[in-house]
């Protein structure tokens, strides 16, 4: 218990800092500090109707980066969440050319069934990879998501291309509304309850089950999880595949839902977003749910803030990219101040 | 010249903190020149700490070390060589892929430059030939036996012209013949005016090569420079384990355990007990070569129900080799394993863990445990892969299983949510106990066991191993250390390059184990 709060505090601690560091450069570029951070908060969570435009950000972000957590956990850092998003989408959107005229009741989960697969495909062969002949993930995943990208231009410029586009941003035929999931807003009870759905299974799969005890530990140390008899290879695979499953789940969202199609180099951050909420979160299924209603707060503001508020919306970049820089360099400087009055255990 | 020749090393008040542990204690003690020391004490008795600061190697918090009179800086290798003070660690660090005389010249000087083979074969012949080590200068070192990668090591460190050289824990990669051969070696050194500093950890032995004996004990220095004809084995015994735990023991446990004598085992033997077919089976097993070690070549090796086979050997003969491919971890070329009946030939390692396989390995912290997991978690894997993985677990009702059972094997701990890296190493090898000794244990694998441990926590293991196959379980136990491997054996099979060197019964005689671990007959040369 007081190592999970031990956690929430030093997450928190992290981001307070990375504002601090945003509020300087802020002030350096010439802009009023305490107006930017207000005017984020605002566009995020106080102003009528940023909850709802928050989770519609959040949601889908969640999918994604539990899913990015549970490859981390078991030893594999999957970066590749962006691409299996990707091609989680693409597929979802053939399926939705191939099923096109069937019952909604059927198509719709045949889609999300499809996008998931499409996911875990493209997190499949760099997991094969690794495991067959000890290829870094982080190498083929990272390249995995430039693939999934051309990929992208491709399909919607070539076999899904919508004839009547603008010619601005290639983008596949509109989904028939019959299948939509939600409207342009991108809140709706279905999505709720996918993201409910994902949260929950994930949360037993990983605090209740054997997997999740056998792949935490395969992930700190595979060696003795091998000496205690356990195929390394059963346990990694699966959790990169799951992995992939969520970010191709949470594409097929939001082509299914606020999007009603695909656009070539749509949501572009998405997944890398998505590994910073599972780092935010060290990994927690309830702290992933957190972090996500956050950063999803701060992608909403980025719309908010250049329309509402004449502020940039690279804003919410630096902020983003300064949580990462916290993050990632697992500052001394935050365990020193968490020891300070105590020992740590 | 009235005055007493000034003392070759003297440390004053050192100490030594690591953090919260304190690994050295005041310690103040002053070795004469031209004589040779021993440093004895158990595991964690801070010996190793004591010889890195005097190597330079490590700073000390406070105290101060003088050689030869001189007070040298400390923290700084360079300035302890200077002085003349060379030390030869436990694990020696020899490049593997260099020839014998690029060791020398590369790792004696530091230098680079060009060079050809022949003239550098030369230039060592000599200085490697007066220290008696007799080898082939263009030979590689990862081809050379251990006691003559140990020879070169001691040659490297005295080409600075050494007048101190500390030996830290030199016999414990050695064969007792080899022992024997390093201890003349180390005589010769005194008469040329060379002053050794030997750690070691067998009273015998101390008894056998030293001037003076210094006793340390939990970082604080019990006694010394005694000189040896003034200290009995039986004094220098209780000195080593102190009064408290000495009371605990019997007498034969604590001579095992501080090597007082040559060990013959306990003689009485439990073969008796041991009766009913064969637990593990193993018919002319050899494995592929693979980076890890020496690969079996034909090993035959059969333990029945209720006894304990030590495996004897010096370290790299296929002892690895021989725990991976019993625990599915190595591939066979040929051969065949059976467990308690069962053709496991080509079963993974969690149907013969089902069948009632369990391993102490021998990396505590690498196959052992997971030290950044928490201690239930650890406890817990062996139980949670048998059975499907999706099953649903209740982690509350584990730790309360995981909480009894670490408290029956005497754990020390906070709670079973803390790290395994957190614990001592005689905790983290009870965790492990915990988990691999269990009532359907029916073969145990204890692989170096007691490395490390201190002599309460190695009692302790023993015990533990003892009560298991007394139970009836069938143990095999490899171990470096013969003192152990005597003691607690019923029966002990030796290793040689990957295959069986022979078998011996209670009581032992050290001699001919010790000749069958280095065949004598064939390899004279070190």
């Amino acid at each position: 218990m007081k190592d999970s709060l031990t956690t929430v505090v030093r997450s928190l601690i992290f981001v307070a800092f990375a504002l601090i560091l945003c509020a300087l450069v802020f002030q350096f570029a010439g802009y009023n500090a305490l107006t930017m951070l207000w005017a984020v908060a605002d566009g995020a969570f106080l102003r009528s109707g940023a909850i709802e435009q928050s989770l519609r950000w959040a949601l889908p972000l969640f999918i994604t980066a539990v899913g990015v957590g549970i490859s981390f956990r078991a030893g594999f850092f999957n970066i590749g969440a962006q691409g299996q998003f990707y091609v989680g989408a693409i597929c979802a959107a053939f399926a939705a050319e191939a099923f096109k005229g069937g019952p909604a009741f059927l198509v719709i989960p045949a889609l999300l069934i499809s996008g998931m697969l499409g996911g875990a495909l493209w997190a499949l062969w760099p997991g094969l990879l690794r495991l067959r002949s000890g290829t870094d993930e982080v190498i083929t995943t990272l390249m995995g998501n430039f693939m999934a990208g051309l990929l992208l231009v491709y399909v919607t410029s070539g076999p899904l291309k919508d004839p009547s586009g603008s010619g601005q941003q290639a983008s596949s035929r509109p989904l028939d509304a019959a299948y939509r999931i939600s409207d342009s807003l991108g809140l709706s009870p279905t999505i709720i309850a996918i993201a409910a759905a994902v949260g929950i299974l994930m949360w037993l799969l990983v605090n209740r089950t054997a997997f999740g005890v056998l792949a935490s530990l395969a992930g700190r140390n595979g060696t003795m999880v091998e000496w205690q008899g356990a195929r390394l290879w059963k346990l990694g695979l699966s959790s990169f595949l799951i992995s992939g499953a969520l970010a191709g789940l949470a594409g097929t969202i939001e082509f299914m839902g606020p999007n009603g199609r695909i656009a070539s180099g749509f949501l572009p951050a998405h997944g890398f977003t998505a590994i910073l909420i599972a780092l935010v979160a060290n990994l927690s299924v309830l702290g992933t749910a957190a972090a996500a209603v956050f950063f999803g707060g701060l992608a909403s503001a980025a719309l908010y803030l250049p329309i509402m508020a004449g502020l940039p919306a690279a804003a919410i970049d630096i902020i983003n990219a300064a949580i990462a820089l916290f993050i990632t360099a697992r500052s001394k400087l935050v365990d020193r101040v968490l020891r300070f009055g105590g020992r740590p255990s | 010249m009235s005055n007493p020749p000034k003392p070759a090393l003297e440390c004053r008040d050192v100490t030594v903190k690591f953090g919260d542990v304190t690994a050295l204690s005041d310690v103040a003690v002053s070795f004469a020149p031209g004589q040779i020391h021993a440093v004895v004490g158990q595991n964690g008795a801070g010996k190793t700490t004591f010889a890195r600061v005097a190597a330079g190697l490590v700073q000390p918090t406070a105290g101060a070390v003088d050689v030869m009179g001189e007070e040298i800086r400390t923290g700084h290798v360079s300035q302890s060589r200077a002085a003349g003070v060379e030390l030869v660690h436990q694990s020696f660090a020899l490049p593997p892929s260099f020839t014998v005389a690029e060791t020398m010249e590369f790792g004696a000087t530091g230098k680079g430059g060009i060079y050809s083979r022949k003239s550098l074969a030369e230039k060592w012949q000599s200085h490697l030939a007066g220290l008696d080590v007799q080898v082939d200068l263009n030979r590689r070192i990862r081809d050379l036996p251990i006691e003559t990668q140990q020879g070169i090591e001691i040659a490297r460190a005295l080409v600075m012209d050494a007048r101190v050289l500390i030996l830290d824990e030199p016999t414990a990669v050695l064969s007792p013949s080899s022992i024997d051969m390093l201890f003349a070696r180390v005589r010769r050194l005194k008469e040329r005016g060379v002053t050794v500093i030997l750690i070691l950890h067998k009273i015998r032995e101390v008894l056998g090569i030293a001037d003076t004996v210094t006793v340390l004990r939990g970082g604080r220095k019990v006694e010394g420079p005694l000189p040896i004809a003034e200290v009995s084995a039986e004094r220098l015994a209780n000195l080593i384990v102190g009064d408290a735990i000495a009371k605990t023991l019997d007498r034969h446990e604590r001579d095992a355990l501080v090597g007082t004598k040559s060990p013959v085992g306990e003689g009485a033997g439990h073969l008796e007990n041991a009766k009913g077919p064969s637990v593990l089976s193993m018919k002319a097993v050899s494995t592929r070569p693979d980076s890890e070690g020496t690969a079996l070549d034909s090993v035959d090796l059969d333990i029945r129900p209720g006894e304990i086979v030590g495996i004897a050997g010096v370290e790299g003969n296929g002892q690895k080799t021989l725990v991976r491919a019993i625990s599915a971890l190595a591939d066979l070329a040929s051969g065949s394993i059976r467990l308690a009946g069962n053709d496991v030939t080509g079963e993974p390692l969690a149907a013969r863990r089902a069948i009632g396989l369990r391993i102490i390995p021998f990396e505590r912290n690498v196959e052992g445990l997971s030290l950044t997991s928490s201690l239930w978690q650890n406890w817990s894997a062996r139980e949670l892969l048998q059975g499907r993985l999706l099953r649903l677990i209740r982690p509350s009702a584990v730790r309360e299983a995981c909480d009894r059972s670490l408290k029956d094997w005497s754990v020390h701990y906070h709670n079973s949510a803390q790290k395994a890296g957190s614990l001592s190493g005689g905790n983290a090898q009870k965790v492990i106990l915990a988990r691999e000794v269990d009532r359907e244990a029916r073969l145990i694998i204890a692989a170096q066991p007691t490395r490390g441990l201190d002599i309460g926590a190695t009692a302790f293991v023993w015990q533990a191993l003892r009560q298991a196959r007394d139970r009836g379980a069938a143990i095999l136990l490899i171990s470096s250390d013969l003192d152990e491997l005597f003691d607690i054996s019923d029966r002990v099979v030796v290793m040689l390059s990957g295959q069986v060197n022979g078998e011996f019964r209670a009581p032992f005689d050290i001699a001919s184990v010790g000749a069958a671990m280095t065949d004598a007959a064939a390899r004279t040369s070190a």
